[in-house]
């Protein structure tokens, strides 16, 4: 609060030195408007968590393999379906991450986040028809799981809930554009390109579970 | 009928009230977030082992922020610390003795792990030539002149003008603003052509000193620019126009020189030899329009995306880019006037 | 539709053109592929230089090149939908012989394998040889087995796995992409001849590599 107030030139001014009388209306205004944690710490942005959310998803390659493959997936059983699932995904992922945030668990689960791009790589690559409900029951799974993880370490990272809502804000915009082109790929001989896609996804998971197993490991 | 008229007003008017008051729960942390600069570290070898310290620190809210250089132990000040305050940071000079000379020595700025900033160092030892880093939160230490850490010399400042555009809430939301009013590609392009022409010209001026704006002002009149696109995208909707719809490119380039002398904090030339200021201000204005181009695109293909997905969203949340646009540069630019007023 | 009222894009909804469509395509490709690699180049070069890496690994080995290359060749000779069952399957069995790999089960003349391939690949192209689906898909995965326990095995230490075998899977994707873009010349005027003769240079590429691993 303090810092929505004091003027950012002027380290003459800055030195704390702000008359109590002229802060008092000003706080009254602002006190109603502000968030009381924005400026709990000095060196706190406020805002930072935010992107350091968004940015956490797109450092963590199994989240975004996931949301890829699964956007794909959803958008190659049409428009309806891609819909369904990015709300099964986001809710999921929003739930899943809160859980994760409130019990904030230390655990590394690279075989399961390994094992679930793998098998939506593979669904992709091998292109059955399946039935909408799996589909979106699968974006609901995955978002549970991916979310709680993704809550855990923002709970670690210290960036807690605002964090988790950068990446979730993250994941849905990623989810969004990434089925409207699925969608679009759809129909016709274009389809292939997506099956493509999905076969490197699942490749990249064979190759990481032998990395997971490997002697030594 | 008219119940039905007035059912709709009150509607839009909760609607409204509802935006406005989650902008303005938005708004302080966004606007403080615009407001941290990057920090800049000179180290100038005088004489073998002895170097002049130019550090220049940002200010948050006003205040220095605790940031410090940290040298290697058998380095020592041999003058006292000189501050003077400088724009929107403070400055500061000494004199440091380093027996064994800073080459393959390891400096880190202490504090920058709990920040959002950047801080650029720049080290000019003897015999050498200068090495440039960038360095943040998630790597505040540099080896000089190690392996694999490579100066990354000017191609920093490029980095360095594509986060500042895309962590400035409110130079994105003005082009958010310039998105809604727009009505054909053409438009688009020339509109988007005139805030880049406009803003490289007056980030150029600040950035080679030959004229600067002071910041208090600025970013009230920076807010207003946001606050004046509001009305006009409301006009959009009801199918009116205006010289603004009809010309948006006029608007785009007057404001957009306002908003280049706002980029022009983004970048700090203290102590760069004035033959590399040129190169160093060309990199950061491209980082500045790679981010506002990747911005652009996000928008549009999110939209196309909507479209795609035959995504139907209910009214206020359609209204809701538009209104936070007005309500948001309505919020900062009485908060920006209150603090120049001397609140 | 949250931007319905970006009037310029104000065309009426399902109204498909194809610019619109690329458009889509383009923007939302440079937005999704731009983003995560500015957050690896910044934020943890650790990741950038294990995603290098695997990139780099598949194009240095001028044995693995050729073979990859050659099934694009391949695929385009013969047409859907092999066209497309080459790429679609390749990566994921080429991936399993790099799991192999890892988990140290040995898989006799690895080398020899990939030389082999290369000069069998480089055949079928230059004889322009249609093989049924089946027999093209079991040849193809059988050498890709190979080409991944290679590069499985040749994992540097200290790289993140993941990244690395993004990088791997990419590039090996990128070099059939190649392979089948030139391949598009086949249904030119003289690009059936073209195609047979790039076929006969593998060959000879797979025959000095199979005799630098018999010397």
């Amino acid at each position: 609060m303090r810092a929505a107030l004091r003027l950012p030139v002027g380290i003459t001014r800055a030195r704390g030195e702000v008359a109590t009388s002229r802060l008092a209306p000003a706080a009254f205004l602002t006190a109603l408007l502000v968030p009381g944690r924005a400026d709990a710490h000095l060196v706190n942005t406020g805002f930072g968590p935010f992107y350091d959310g968004i940015s956490h998803l797109f450092v963590t390659a199994p989240d975004l393999l996931v949301v890829a493959a699964l956007a794909l997936l959803a958008g190659l059983r049409g428009h309806a379906t891609a819909r369904g699932t990015l709300l099964a995904v986001i809710i999921a992922w929003g739930l899943g991450g809160f859980a994760g945030l409130l019990t904030a668990p230390a655990v590394v689960w690279t075989a399961i986040t390994t094992g679930s791009f793998l098998l939506l790589g593979a669904l992709l690559a091998a292109d059955r028809e399946l039935p909408v409900g799996v589909v979106i029951g699968l974006g609901a799974l995955v978002g549970l799981i991916h979310g709680f993880l993704n809550g855990a370490e923002s709970a670690a990272a210290g960036i807690g809930f605002v964090g988790l809502v950068g990446s979730l804000a993250a994941v849905a915009v990623l989810a969004t554009l990434i089925s409207a082109a699925a969608v679009s790929l759809a129909e016709g001989s274009t389809r292939v390109a997506v099956r493509v896609a999905g076969s490197w996804i699942a490749a990249i998971g064979i190759l990481m579970l032998g990395w997971l197993f490997r002697p030594g490991a | 009928m008219a119940g039905q008229v007035a059912a709709r007003h009150r509607a839009r008017a909760r609607t409204l009230s509802i935006v406005i008051a989650l902008g303005a729960l938005l708004a302080p942390v966004v606007a403080t977030a615009h407001e941290l600069d990057p920090g800049f570290l000179e180290l100038r070898e005088t004489t073998p082992g002895e170097y002049s310290v130019l550090w220049k620190v940002p200010l948050k809210a006003g205040r220095r922020m605790s940031l410090d250089p940290v040298f290697p132990t058998e380095c020592s000040a041999t003058t006292p610390v000189s501050s003077r305050p400088s724009g929107r940071g403070v400055m500061e000079r000494w004199r440091l003795e380093c027996p064994s000379g800073l080459a393959g020595a390891s400096i880190t700025i202490g504090g920058l792990e709990r920040t959002y900033t950047d801080v650029m160092i720049r080290i000019e030892l003897t015999e050498a030539e200068p090495l440039t880093y960038l360095v943040g939160s998630t790597n505040p230490t540099v080896v000089v002149g190690a392996e694999g850490q490579a100066s990354q010399g000017a191609l920093g400042y490029l980095w360095l003008g594509f986060e500042h555009i895309l962590l400035g809430i409110d130079h994105l939301l003005f082009v958010l603003g310039l998105l809604l009013i727009v009505q054909n590609p053409w438009t688009l392009l020339n509109t988007v052509t005139a805030f880049t022409v406009a803003h490289s010209i007056t980030l150029a001026i600040a950035t080679l000193g030959w004229a600067s704006a002071p910041a208090a002002p600025l970013n009230a009149a920076i807010a207003l620019s946001i606050l004046f696109l509001g009305p006009e995208i409301v006009r959009v909707w009801r199918g009116e126009t205006s010289f603004t719809i009809r010309h948006p490119w006029v608007v785009a380039f007057a404001f957009g020189l306002l908003h280049g002398f706002g980029f022009a904090s983004g970048l700090s030339t203290v102590g760069l030899p004035q033959a590399e200021i040129p190169l160093a201000l060309l990199l950061f204005n491209l980082g500045v329009e790679a981010g506002q181009l990747f911005f652009v695109l996000l928008i549009l293909a999110l939209e196309r995306a909507f479209r795609v997905l035959e995504i139907h969203w209910p009214r206020w949340a359609e209204m809701f880019p538009g209104y936070a646009v007005g309500s948001l540069g309505a919020f900062w630019f009485i908060q920006r006037t209150w603090m120049l007023l001397g609140g | 539709m949250l931007f319905r009222r970006l009037p310029i894009l104000g065309f009426p909804p399902r109204a498909w053109t194809t610019p619109g469509r690329a458009f889509l395509l383009a923007g939302s490709g440079i937005v999704v592929l731009a983003w995560p690699l500015l957050a690896w180049a910044h934020e943890e070069t650790g990741q950038a230089a294990g995603f290098l890496a695997g990139m780099l690994h598949p194009v240095s080995g001028l044995d693995h090149v050729l073979a990859m290359v050659a099934v694009g060749f391949w695929g385009a000779q013969l047409g859907a939908p092999a066209l497309w069952m080459l790429p679609v399957a390749f990566p994921m069995v080429m991936a399993v012989g790099g799991m192999l790999g890892l988990m140290g089960i040995l898989l006799p003349g690895v080398e020899l394998g990939i030389a082999v391939s290369a000069v069998a690949l480089g055949a079928m192209v230059l004889g322009e040889v249609k093989a049924p689906l089946g027999a093209a898909a079991a040849l193809v995965g059988f050498f890709a087995i190979f080409h991944g326990h290679a590069h499985g095995t040749e994992l540097p230490d200290g790289t993140s796995g993941l990244y690395y075998s993004i990088g791997f899977v990419t590039a090996t994707g990128l070099l059939h992409a190649a392979g089948i873009g030139f391949g598009m010349i086949h249904s030119r005027p003289r690009g059936p001849a073209i195609l047979r003769a790039a076929g006969g240079l593998v060959l000879l590429g797979g025959l000095y590599f199979l005799w630098r691993v018999m010397a």
